[in-house]
């Protein structure tokens, strides 16, 4: 059976699908990059050889902050921006979706959509207050598995006022309410208020908001977050089936779209998993612009250079 | 005399042959790379806008490169340009030692031409106005270059990066007007006229605040990066405009003021009117989306913003609003960039297809 892959690489998770011709989802996996992306991207990819046995792949696809390194990795015929890639899948599931909510690792975006086209799109800018990274942390600090953090919301009798302009305060503020002796649920529930206020007001400022709504990336598994933007929002948030790995979902549909048109794919198959990779990086001295400049040699030969602005290194693959 | 001043994009060139007419020689700052920001920020006050980080930074790096005069643009409108020359000032004294400071577009042209100039250079008020008569045809050459390397990268963006350097080279030496002329000439010689822009290009209007629009550096190339995407990139921002605003013979100056009048009656400050109307004019041209970009905190752009946003949803024209400070990563700035131009592609796509179908309908 042909089929199409898809990669996600994040900041804090990595993700990956098989799918077929008819976007039918054969495998998925989702394990922590943890810092690692090279060895979080070569068991992802072991991991979904495993969940495939009797299939080809004629075509893959990457995304996510690290997709130009998994692109590099793998071989991949399309190396696409997070916001497209969850576009394309979310369309693809839900044709008559207006607004997709992502919250990630490290940022958040609002994508806009109308008659399934993207068409506007926004993403936080200078501070990443409120994404999965914080709500971890916070998870952590308290003693809860983040995969009950959300129930915790819902236990909750009343909401507190959390400041979430900010981690750092956003984590004060939740120390001082538990000191004053307020319950960890109503604090949590507080939490997830004060980052969807915080989502609304600075990613989604001034966006036209219309239902369908869908809920995807990481944090949409914290059901105390989902509810509080149908609170904030008034209006039914849906969590689409694949919400984890719908960005590696439009990876996978990207090189499909690639594929049928040119025919040829370059995917290095499965073996990428056993092969060697190291990326160094070195301060270019030819001129005081000083770039760093990024190198990913496989087995000892150089296949990527990128970071310098004058084209000399990056030019030269 | 050694003078330095901050880089300021290719403009650069403009005012340091201008310094050079004027008889004084110039120590130039190297350009402006990271360690220059550092040096910057460790001075700077932390919330303060990024273009004064980048500026004092390149300051100090004169300084340690032998300047003994220090030359810095100011305003005297509404935003937090109009106070950087007192705090550069404090700052540049604690740091150097001896040098002299001027805050040079702070003064009226009377008082530029006449007393400031002739005294600070020591030479005759007419030498001052040949040598700014040379510098508005030297910055309008710049424009004209700018112009042309636009479009030169949708074209062949390899070609145009020799293109670039060869006519950097050529504006160096044009110092004369004669010197001027002529590589004006060449200039047009360099660049392909015959050659159009093909229909379907995506056209972006780039608008914001005039340090971060004009200085690749301060903007992560911006422009370059969106070449290399195929993006014909419009922006009426320059050294030259911003001098003309100085003489008070700007009339895009005007016509931008009334271009913004539905969303912005009044300056707000800085060049939040000039950024509005042109991001309204862009549109009216026929743009497909708009690139808003401004350091981070800066008072008048984020009031800009707010028309900007009523704007992009009146004409239905994607917006992309990018605040710059030195924690900007360019890989962030790319993924956006990147994100922006795939949905105005996808957009145009969208668009165009029922235009060629209601056409067959008519014939």
């Amino acid at each position: 059976m042909d089929a199409y892959l898809g990669i996600d690489v994040g900041s804090i998770s990595t993700k990956g699908v098989v799918i077929t011709k008819n976007n039918h989802v054969i495998a998925q996996a989702y394990l922590r990059t943890q810092g690692k992306p090279v060895q979080a991207i070569k068991e992802l990819i072991k991991n979904l050889q495993m969940q495939t046995n009797n299939t080809k792949i004629i075509g893959a696809g990457t995304t996510g902050s690290a997709r130009r390194l998994a692109g590099v990795m793998i071989g991949a015929d399309v190396v696409k921006n997070e916001i497209i890639a969850h576009a394309l899948a979310s369309s693809y599931f839900h044709p008559d979706v207006k607004t997709i909510i992502e919250i990630g690792g490290q940022d958040s975006k609002i994508i806009l959509l109308r008659d399934g086209i993207p068409i506007d799109f926004a993403m936080n800018n200078v501070c990443a207050a409120g994404t999965g990274s914080f709500l971890e942390h916070q998870a952590t600090r308290l003693g809860i598995p983040i995969e009950q953090f959300g129930n915790y919301a819902l236990q909750a009798k009343t909401g507190v006022t959390i400041a979430g302009r900010c981690t750092v305060f956003a984590e004060s503020d939740m120390v001082h309410k538990a000191q004053l002796g307020i319950s960890t649920e109503d604090i949590i529930r507080g939490l997830c208020d004060a980052i969807v206020r915080n989502y609304l007001n600075t990613v989604a400022k001034g966006k036209n908001i219309q239902p369908l709504i869908l809920f995807q990336g990481g944090v949409a598994a914290n059901i105390g977050v989902k509810t509080a933007f149908e609170r904030a929002l008034n209006e039914q948030v849906i969590l689409p089936e694949h919400f984890l790995v719908m960005g590696a979902i439009g990876a996978a549909i990207l090189a499909q779209e690639y594929v049928s048109e040119n025919k040829t794919t370059k995917f290095a198959g499965f073996r990428t998993a056993d092969i060697k990779f190291i990326t160094k990086a070195f301060e270019c001295k030819d001129c005081p612009n000083s770039c760093e400049v990024i190198e990913t040699f496989r087995e000892g030969q150089i296949i990527d250079r990128y970071g310098d602005r004058c084209g000399k290194w990056s030019e030269n693959t | 005399m050694k003078v330095a001043f901050p880089c300021f994009g290719y403009e650069t060139i403009s005012l340091k042959n201008f310094v050079e007419n004027l008889g004084a020689q110039v120590c130039l700052p190297p350009p402006l790379t990271e360690k220059t920001l550092s040096l910057g920020t460790k001075y700077s006050p932390e919330l303060i806008c990024l273009p004064f980080k980048i500026t004092l930074g390149n300051l100090i790096e004169g300084l340690r490169a032998g300047a003994d005069t220090l030359f810095m643009a100011a305003g005297a409108r509404k935003c937090r340009f109009g106070y950087y020359h007192y705090i550069q000032e404090t700052i540049l004294r604690q740091v150097g030692n001896g040098h002299k400071f001027y805050p040079i577009s702070q003064y009226t042209p009377f008082e530029f031409f006449f007393r400031k100039m002739p005294s600070i250079f020591s030479v005759s008020p007419v030498r001052v106005i040949t040598a700014t008569y040379l510098l508005l045809q030297h910055s309008a050459l710049i424009e004209r270059f700018r112009n042309y390397i636009r479009k030169a990268r949708i074209l062949d963006f390899n070609k145009s990066r020799a293109q670039e350097k060869h006519a950097l080279e050529l504006l160096e030496h044009a110092k004369k007007l004669s010197q001027i002329r002529k590589t004006k000439e060449a200039i047009d010689k360099l660049f392909d006229k015959t050659k159009i822009i093909p229909d379907n290009t995506i056209k972006i209007g780039l608008v914001g605040e005039i340090y971060i629009m004009l200085e690749p550096f301060a903007n992560h190339d911006i422009e370059k990066e969106l070449g290399k995407m195929g993006v014909w990139v419009w922006n009426q921002r320059s050294l030259y405009r911003h001098l003309k605003h100085l003489l008070h013979i700007d009339h895009l100056g005007i016509k931008y003021k009334f271009q913004a009048s539905p969303y912005l009656k009044d300056s707000p400050g800085g060049e939040a009117i000039n950024t509005v109307g042109e991001a309204r004019s862009f549109i009216k041209n026929g743009a497909d989306g708009i690139i808003h970009i401004y350091p981070f905190t800066c008072m008048p752009e984020n009031i800009a913003f707010e028309a900007l946003q009523k704007m992009s949803d009146d004409y239905s024209v994607p917006l992309l609003s990018l605040s710059i400070d030195e924690h900007t990563s360019q890989t962030g700035l790319l993924t956006r960039l990147e994100a922006f131009v795939d949905l105005l592609k996808r957009r145009k796509m969208i668009t165009q297809k029922p235009k060629i179908q209601n056409s067959k309908i008519k014939t």
